[in-house]
């Protein structure tokens, strides 16, 4: 079944064309997948596949716009030691604005294909690392360039602020 | 060194110093650790840390029978006070709606209720709160931990993980806040295995106000410890509101039955009859218990009240072993309320940290019970102040009143009464006010300050009141009840 679904995603990520849409349906089907491979296996990712999957699909990781973060070991790894910057989104499931928040960041990263990738923390899964970056309020958005901390906002904006915002970020 | 002149006992003034010096060495790994975050652990734990003290608050929750936990903050967020009164509100809401074809909305009926739309926003709410909890604790830097707190003696605290790993914390102070538990009946066969536990009336009010049949189990009275006479409007109107109340009965058991079905079977105690019926859920509703048997007090000869098993504690929330202190909810004697655990807490830490000598004040503390017609009071019940004064003594001036917002929505407001106790002598100083009505809350809260404040019935007549409302009506109060005249307020 596992199998099954990730050949799936992989012919959704191999198509050239990165909508809104299509990559909030690839973001929602990884939330939900890696929320189920969690509960099934802890610690199993299907977005690590170097760590995890045959070797034959590196490319995904690379196409990939975003991401949830399974651990303070995958942060450090894929965010802290990312060659791109990455913009974290701390979000909560029971705050209404990162629903609004979330798809918009989607959008406003995949605009800029390659170029940024972006990093989903569950702050109730992952509180620890939360407290580390001092959010206090959700949505807080922490934009990180060679493991530093190179800008922040907390709460929503709409998408042109997020374009400017992700702009600064990639042109620093 | 303010500990070798404030202690009240020699031995005590002894300890103090002792532990001053052990403190000195940093023989203690903490100033402070409070056992229980929930409101007063937490308000407790952050003044004291703002004080400069070295604090860490252990939180735990005891799965319930059926396996519910919750996050931080304690009884009042997850569990009581706040997903009540938005439960309290969704059922409001749907009485407004209600009312609102009379004031000109188009509204389709019939208008239903979606339980788990408003049991996810109540539970995200909550969550919010967990989270802002925990964010404080961080921003104030207290020290959370996350397990199950014993005590092992006067200094040493033990703690255990969900995954079940001890770890030994010191403290020179350790302070008790853990709150209590709903009992459960122990005579009554299935009980456990079938019910779940919340504050009666409250629930039963917003459960009925959102759509569901739901009836009520009196033992003997409602709302014990609160002035009868105003129970009894309070369930007057719940009962014409369509909450049914089985009154002088007493359960027997609980039986599941095969289509899933509860059965209780009961006894009738004015007719000596039984009787059974079916329900889909049964909520036990029978007083709360704190867990003391788990923190280890037996051993360390904390004294426990032998009746509720709560911890005896002095004016100053001592107990009876130094350095040990205890309230909140576990407190014997205490209000059972948020607020007055938070203030306790807050004035707890003052002391400890030698900021202060301020003792909390537990008179005058005004509540609200949150019914369908909602009932807020300070002070004495009127059977209080006669006991103390006599009837002789007390002059009580009352009122039926009707709030403006029911005479266009054609609602029986036969229960919105008020009434104010006060000394009949003299300044007539108030003793107690008492006020049924749609807000009581916010309605009683302005005047619990005049209360505070030792307001008497010629300030209250001094007093202009604020047109249209219904706390108006508590400043033009005339009627007394000695002079057995019609109560009931006229038209402005």
């Amino acid at each position: 079944m596992a199998h099954r679904l990730l050949v799936r995603r992989i012919w959704t990520l191999s198509a050239k064309d990165i909508r809104c849409l299509k990559t909030s349906t690839v973001t929602t089907a990884s939330s939900s997948f890696s929320t189920s491979l969690q509960s099934a296996t802890p610690r199993v990712s299907f977005l690590s596949p170097s760590r995890t999957l045959p070797r034959s699909l590196p490319h995904t990781s690379r196409r990939e716009v975003s991401f949830n973060v399974q651990d303070h070991e995958d942060f450090t790894e894929r965010v802290i030691n990312s060659e791109l910057p990455v913009l974290i989104d701390f979000h909560a499931h029971w705050c209404g604005p990162c629903k609004i928040l979330g798809p918009r960041l989607e959008k406003a990263v995949a605009k800029h294909k390659g170029r940024v990738a972006m990093a989903k923390v569950d702050i109730d899964d992952h509180t620890d690392l939360a407290i580390e970056y001092g959010v206090s309020a959700v949505p807080t958005v922490i934009a990180m360039r060679g493991g530093d901390v190179v800008d922040h906002f907390v709460g929503i904006k709409d998408d042109d602020e997020l374009d400017s915002f992700v702009s600064k970020v990639i042109e620093q | 060194m303010a500990a070798l002149w404030r202690g009240r006992h020699r031995w005590k003034r002894t300890n103090c110093l002792h532990v001053l010096t052990r403190n000195l060495t940093g023989k203690y790994d903490y100033d402070l650790v409070v056992i229980g975050g929930g409101s007063g652990g937490l308000a407790c734990s952050k003044e004291a840390a703002q004080l400069g003290q070295k604090v860490a608050v252990l939180d735990h929750v005891e799965p319930s029978v059926k396996g519910t936990k919750w996050g931080l903050g304690g009884t009042c967020v997850n569990v009581g006070c706040i997903p009540k009164k938005l439960m309290h509100q969704a059922a409001l809401l749907g009485t407004a709606v209600k009312d609102a074809k009379k004031f000109g909305w188009q509204i389709s009926e019939p208008i239903c209720h979606d339980w788990s739309t408003m049991a996810d926003a109540v539970q995200n709410h909550v969550r919010s709160l967990n989270w802002g909890h925990r964010v404080q604790l961080q921003d104030k830097k207290v020290k959370y931990l996350n397990i199950k707190g014993s005590l092992l003696d006067e200094h040493t605290v033990k703690g255990l993980t969900k995954a079940g790993k001890e770890t030994i914390l010191t403290a020179k102070n350790i302070v008790i806040a853990t709150g209590g538990r709903p009992k459960y009946p122990t005579n009554i066969p299935g009980a456990m295995e079938h019910g779940i536990t919340n504050v009666a009336l409250e629930c039963a009010g917003f459960l009925t106000g959102i759509g569901l049949d739901t009836t009520v189990m009196v033992r003997s009275i409602a709302l014990r410890g609160f002035d009868q006479q105003m129970a009894g409007l309070v369930t007057d109107y719940m009962e014409a509101y369509g909450t049914k109340f089985a009154w002088q009965c007493v359960p027997k058991r609980v039986d599941k039955l095969s289509s899933g079905v509860l059965q209780v079977t009961w006894m009738d105690n004015n007719t000596g009859n039984e009787h059974k019926d079916t329900y889909d859920s049964v909520l036990w509703a029978v007083g709360r218990a704190p867990e003391t048997k788990a923190l280890g007090l037996d051993k360390l000869g904390v004294q426990l009240d032998k009746e509720t098993g709560k911890i005896v504690v002095g004016a100053d929330e001592s107990t009876s072993v130094p350095n040990i202190y205890a309230f909140g909810d576990i407190g014997e004697g205490r209000p059972e309320l948020t607020p007055t655990a938070i203030k306790a807490g807050k004035l707890l830490a003052r002391r400890l940290a030698r900021h202060s000598a301020e003792l909390m004040n537990y008179d005058s503390v005004p509540t609200t019970v949150f019914t369908p017609l909602e009932y807020g009071c300070v002070g004495l019940s009127e059977e209080e102040a006669e006991k103390r004064l006599g009837k002789d003594g007390i002059e009580v001036y009352h009122a039926f009143y009707k709030p403006l917002e029911f005479t266009v929505a054609e609602r029986d407001a036969s229960q919105c009464y008020l009434k104010v106790i006060c000394e009949r002598d003299g300044d007539q100083k108030i003793l107690g006010l008492h006020f049924t009505g749609p807000n009581a809350g916010e309605v009683t809260q302005g005047f619990a300050l005049a209360f505070q404040c030792g307001a008497t019935y010629s300030h209250l007549l001094q007093t202009v009141g604020i047109h249209p409302t219904c706390a108006e009506e508590l400043t033009k109060v005339n009627i007394t009840k000695r002079s057995g005249l019609d109560a009931t307020v006229t038209g402005c």
